[in-house]
């Protein structure tokens, strides 16, 4: 086939009302962040690979795309750019005052299995809040993350919350080995709650039959206060507990923000263990049957370039905005709705163009329009 | 208002039937028609009549928020889903199938084994486990057919009574692993609807 017409798997052109969005989608975020006062970071599309390894370990960094510098090193594209931007903090904003507060517009690029919808290039919309530890630094992304989609006029999204400790206790009170703990976190993921009870049988015989139900039983649920009196039923080991409170304490306060029907709490995410530290969230819209962003405290990313520092982030995939407004299509802010001034390329050029450059000093649209062509003489193609 | 896919074929009517149970029954009207989207009575949901290794890619993208297929279509599609509910329907086996002659023979591990099978991830996966070189020729139906003309050394198939296999003078060698049906929910609808997916999954679990 000549590479002409064929496109590589998983990339693609935007062209007309669809790249008008993306920009609108863009520009809409990225105003949010600044109002938030983060600053832009703009990010190299490739770096060592062994900086992506040493972030987002091993096995995400195998899903980049490898090549090799003219002096034999190995380089990636860029998969995620939270640990470039954690780089850079570790090492030359050492002497800034923290908190830190940067943001990202670009694209990313993954090898991955099917899922991801058979995509390779991907836009994320992000930020990080890098040196705050404490509860107010979770819950400013989380507000700016719906002031995002607020922006963007959506205002039927979903944002489940989850802590990872909740898991880790829960893993780390049944003495399961590296094997039963992935294991485990699988059968949550899937919300297979059949098979999680007969893992738990098998691999946890110790534990009560009435917590190894009531256990089952929550990791289906998602939800506000009722999930939390719930998982407050199971009896739990301190480090859930622990993790139950944060959630609690932070649904309270976007409760009180006016944002509680947008936000829940969900005890069947195990998602990004490897990674976060705390809290985590996942944004759901609907016209996109997959999360479309999400984020949370990672703790011990900027240690690993570093001196160790607390940090919050999330990312939200410009794909997934671009693509859930597209299929709404009710109103399109991004189309072009004012009349474009047509200048007509007549006898004298200066003349035409003097006109346009007063329409252009007056923000005017204009087109430089030909003479309407022969239609007798076809243009070759 | 829910929609779920429903394997067409060997699993159609048992899934239906499960679902008029839990008190979401197909029109049978529409259901008689050549329609492929049927809604259920009082319109609570509407099912959508898929092949069944398309339940989970219907499911994943969101257009279907639940689905039914069978764990062997799951295995091989590894779709990003939830997955609740073991339903218990369509009780069969994937397995590792030969000639007769062929069974209980040692895998030569210097030469490569080719196997026929609808399942390319499934069958890769199990013969890698076990160092086993092997060339997969992926069928789309008839499988039993290939050891029998030479086409391959071994197929990987399901199997429910072993029928079809004896008939064509064939053997099960090893079990891969059990089936049965499975609902399944698309992970964004289990947050977005959640009190119509929490509803449905337990009107079913009520059932099976």
């Amino acid at each position: 086939m000549s590479s002409l017409t064929k496109i590589p798997a998983g990339v693609q052109y935007f062209f007309d009302d669809e790249a008008r969005l993306r920009r609108h989608v863009e520009r809409r975020a990225v105003e949010v962040f600044a109002g938030w006062s983060y600053d832009e970071i703009i990010l190299p599309m490739f770096d060592y690979h062994d900086l992506f390894a040493r972030g987002m370990g091993v096995e995400q960094a195998e899903k980049t795309y490898r090549f090799v510098d003219r002096d034999g090193a190995l380089l990636a594209l860029r998969p995620e750019l939270t640990s470039l931007v954690a780089r850079t903090v570790a090492t030359r904003f050492l002497r800034r005052p923290r908190p830190i507060r940067l943001c990202y517009s670009g694209e990313v690029f993954r090898y991955d299995e099917p899922t991801e919808r058979g995509a390779r290039e991907f836009h994320q919309l992000g930020l990080e809040l890098i040196g705050q530890a404490d509860a107010a630094a979770d819950l400013e992304i989380l507000l700016v993350a719906a002031e995002v989609l607020a922006a963007l006029g959506i205002h039927d999204f979903r944002v489940a919350l989850a802590h990872v400790d909740f898991f880790n206790g829960v893993a780390t009170s049944l003495g399961l080995d590296e094997a039963g703990r992935a294991r485990l976190r699988e059968l949550i993921d899937r919300r297979s709650s059949y098979a999680l009870d007969g893992f738990l049988r098998e691999h946890a015989p110790q534990v009560e039959e009435s917590w190894r139900a009531g256990f089952c039983r929550l990791t289906q649920v998602a939800g506000k206060e009722e999930a939390l009196a719930r998982a407050r039923e199971v009896l739990l080991n301190e480090r859930s507990r622990a993790a139950v409170d944060e959630l609690a304490g932070v649904y309270e306060a976007v409760g009180a923000l006016g944002l509680g029907e947008h936000f829940d709490i969900d005890f069947g995410d195990a998602g990004g263990l490897e990674y976060y530290t705390g809290l985590t969230f996942k944004v759901y819209v609907p016209e996109w049957g997959a999360e479309i962003g999400g984020g949370g405290r990672y703790d011990n990313l900027i240690g690993s370039f570093g001196e160790p520092e607390p940090a919050v982030g999330f990312s939200l995939s410009l794909d997934g905005l671009a693509g859930a407004l597209a299929r709404r299509g009710r109103e399109a802010p991004w189309r072009e709705h004012d009349g474009v001034r047509e200048v007509v390329l007549g006898g004298d050029l200066a003349q035409a163009f003097r006109e346009a450059r007063e329409l252009r000093a007056r923000q005017k649209k204009v087109r430089m329009a030909l003479n309407p062509p022969d239609p007798s003489r076809p243009r070759a193609i | 208002m829910l929609t779920i896919a429903i394997s067409k074929g060997r699993l159609q009517d048992e899934t239906l039937a499960l679902f008029a149970r839990a008190g979401l029954e197909a029109d049978g009207a529409e259901l008689n028609s050549r329609r492929l989207i049927v809604s259920a009575i009082g319109a609570r949901c509407r099912f959508v009549f898929v092949k069944p290794a398309d339940v989970p890619t219907y499911v994943e993208y969101g257009v279907a928020d639940a689905g039914v297929c069978g764990r062997d279509v799951l295995l091989e599609a590894r779709a990003e889903v939830h997955e609740p509910l073991d339903l218990g329907l369509g009780r069969c086996r994937i397995a590792v199938a030969g000639r007769r002659e062929v069974v209980g023979e040692d895998y030569n591990l210097l030469a490569t084994v080719r196997v026929a099978t609808k399942y390319p991830r499934v069958t890769a996966d199990y013969f890698h486990e076990r160092g086993i070189p092997i060339e997969v020729v992926t069928l789309a139906g008839s499988v039993e057919l290939a050891p029998l003309l030479g086409l391959s050394d071994r197929i990987v198939d399901l199997v429910e009574t072993g029928r079809t296999l004896r008939e064509n003078g064939l053997e099960v060698i090893d079990v891969i692993t059990e089936s049965t049906a499975r609902l399944i929910v698309n992970r964004a609808s289990f947050h977005l609807k959640r009190s119509e997916v929490s509803g449905l999954v337990t009107a079913l679990a009520g059932v099976v």
